[in-house]
């Protein structure tokens, strides 16, 4: 794109990036440096840049003293739970909208897809009560439920522009041979719509796990509660702070979703950038 | 893709009727197929949107049995509160620096990855990593090197000689507002750059080449080329961005809990604050129908850039 032949361009480059990459990656590197260190090593005013001494003991702490293992459990099963719900519904929308014609189709798309301005913190105030009343207060079923609205209605507009784009002879040519409308759906769309249903899934997933404000809200319990409120009231309560046991948490608690999202990152960077690049 | 996709819908409306069969039955499907979404959407988003919006008109506070209607009389306590006002001017430094920084880093990182060069694809891949990390996690990485006794940052500036002691930080308005925007713009470079780097995928390089054989330099190809080309991509992405700061909570909450006091408390944390720490739910859902109010406009504008988009 850019000549970088002269020098000029060559030292503006390799600045840019020097400066923007150390933005980017320091934060990571330290994070990841920090766990291996040491409490003697860590808390120091002037830190090394390289642990002198790297150790695990951070990860063992958070593994066998802490509850990590429980919130991450905790975690998997309200988003997998949620991310399914939420892929569920928005494969049959997304394809209601795509393929067929009713009255009201076109608004009532752009009025779900409008929610997004909901502002989530809002929403929180009349969920609240209402899972009090419904009894789903502090349980995962009620959590799972509210997890919802985070990605439904982006979910549903991803699957609708990649439904849109299934040829209409593919359905009309099984149409043509009687099948019927959930049956050419279940057979023939589904399965070629499997990376961007993947990518829906994985979304919604994200959304989910990293959620702290509904799961502080609406869990009370200890024993269900997810990683992120479980992190921070395990770490930085008002008692002591343990950086090390939260670097060495934090990763932990990433590595499930950096790692799935490394694998898919190709297909979910294209579901997510659909309808604002043309 | 795209283009597939406007073809179908430039279609004369009556050869599309024809082609799918409007028959009653099968829109009845179609309606069939959206309704548990419909229900969902209604059951959690739709109904406590409405219910929020109402609450707003009564007055309810956690030693009340149930709500009581009071009319605009919340409105009328919020504009006499000095905290809401000062939540509001600091939700609007919060989005304008945040947007703009991501901005920036976001279309000067996506310039960069576009660039051939060694290790290019490995170091996109990784850029990506701040979006997908748990919001407490942004949080914990960011309060350790803002930390105030042994914080990374207070030690590169004590050895290049710009501090002569170390600050704490979050304990000030200005350095936790710095950390809270720092921490967003830093987990929202990757999404711009996603944006950025879809969107110059299709740029007409031949005609980049030829500017170049006129003898354009690279500052003239990315003033007269480059961003005129990214220019509907420039809007969504601050449209998108300024709709996810002027919501973001999880990251300000974790990292500073508003505070000092209530330096970074913007509208998400006011409100949550009020709902869920106070208890007064009519007053915090006001501060709410305002909050709305200000994602209008750029829902507003994202909404018609889709309907356009849309054919």
């Amino acid at each position: 794109m850019f000549d970088l032949s002269s020098t000029t361009a060559k030292v503006v480059f390799g600045l840019a990036l020097l400066f923007i990459g150390f933005f980017l990656f320091f934060p990571l590197y330290w994070l990841v440096i920090s766990s291996l260190k040491a409490n003697a090593e860590l808390y120091q005013i002037i830190p090394t840049p390289v642990p002198m001494a790297p150790n695990l003991g951070h990860f063992i702490g958070a593994i066998t003293g802490g509850k990590l293992p429980m919130y991450l459990l905790n975690s998997l099963i309200t988003s997998g739970a949620s991310a399914t719900l939420v892929s569920v519904l928005a494969i049959y929308a997304g394809y209601s909208f795509a393929k067929y014609k009713y009255f009201g189709r076109q608004p009532v798309m752009l009025f779900m897809l409008s929610a997004q301005m909901f502002p989530f913190g809002l929403l929180l105030i009349s969920i609240y009560p209402m899972m009090s009343s419904l009894n789903l207060l502090d349980t995962q079923l009620g959590l799972i439920l509210s997890y919802i609205v985070f990605a439904l209605p982006v979910s549903t507009y991803m699957l609708y522009s990649y439904f849109a784009q299934v040829p209409d002879e593919l359905i009309d040519a099984a149409r043509a041979d009687g099948a019927s409308d959930l049956r050419i759906f279940h057979t023939i769309v589904i399965p070629i719509s499997i990376p961007p249903i993947v990518t829906v899934f994985l979304y919604s997933f994200m959304w989910s796990w990293n959620d702290l404000l509904y799961s502080m809200t609406l869990i009370v319990s200890d024993d269900k509660r997810t990683i992120g409120p479980g992190l921070l009231l395990t770490y930085l309560n008002e008692v002591n702070s343990d950086w090390g046991g939260a670097m060495a948490a934090s990763l932990m608690a990433s590595a499930p979703i950096v790692v799935t999202f490394m694998f898919l990152q190709r297909f979910f960077i294209q579901g997510v950038t659909a309808g604002a690049v043309k | 893709m795209a283009a597939i996709d406007t073809t179908l819908s430039d279609y004369p409306v009556s050869a599309v009727a024809n082609r799918r069969g409007l028959k009653a039955g099968q829109s009845r499907v179609g309606l069939l197929m959206l309704l548990p979404a419909a229900i969902a959407f209604g059951a959690v988003i739709l109904y406590p949107f409405l219910q929020a919006l109402g609450l707003s008109l009564f007055q309810y506070t956690v030693e009340m049995m149930s709500p009581r209607w009071t009319g605009l009389s919340n409105f009328g306590k919020l504009l006499s509160d000095p905290a809401v006002w000062a939540s509001f001017a600091t939700t609007a430094i919060y989005v304008t620096l945040t947007t703009t920084g991501t901005l920036v880093l976001g279309l000067g990182w996506a310039l960069l990855m576009n660039q051939p060069f060694k290790g290019r694809a490995v170091l996109r891949s990784l850029s990506l990593l701040p979006w997908v990390l748990p919001s407490t996690v942004s949080a914990f990485i960011w309060g350790w090197i803002f930390n105030s006794r042994y914080g990374v940052l207070n030690a590169l500036l004590l050895q290049l000689g710009l501090i002569q002691a170390p600050q704490a930080w979050l304990s000030t308005p200005q350095g936790a507002m710095l950390a809270v925007v720092l921490t967003k713009i830093w987990l929202s470079i990757p999404l711009f750059m996603a944006f950025f780097l879809a969107g110059l995928q299709n740029l007409d390089r031949e005609q980049i080449d030829a500017a170049r054989v006129d003898g354009a330099g690279n500052w003239s190809i990315l003033r007269d080329h480059i961003l005129p080309h990214l220019r509907p991509v420039l809007i969504i992405v601050v449209v998108l961005g300024v709709i996810g700061n002027l919501q973001q909570f999880d990251t300000i909450y974790a990292l500073t809990g508003g505070g000092p006091v209530r330096a970074t408390a913007v509208l998400s944390v006011e409100v949550y604050r009020r709902a869920f720490e106070q208890w007064d739910i009519g007053i915090a859902s006001a501060i709410g129908v305002l909050w709305v109010a200000t994602l209008l406009p750029p829902a507003f504008l994202y909404l018609r850039m889709l309907v356009k988009g849309n054919g």
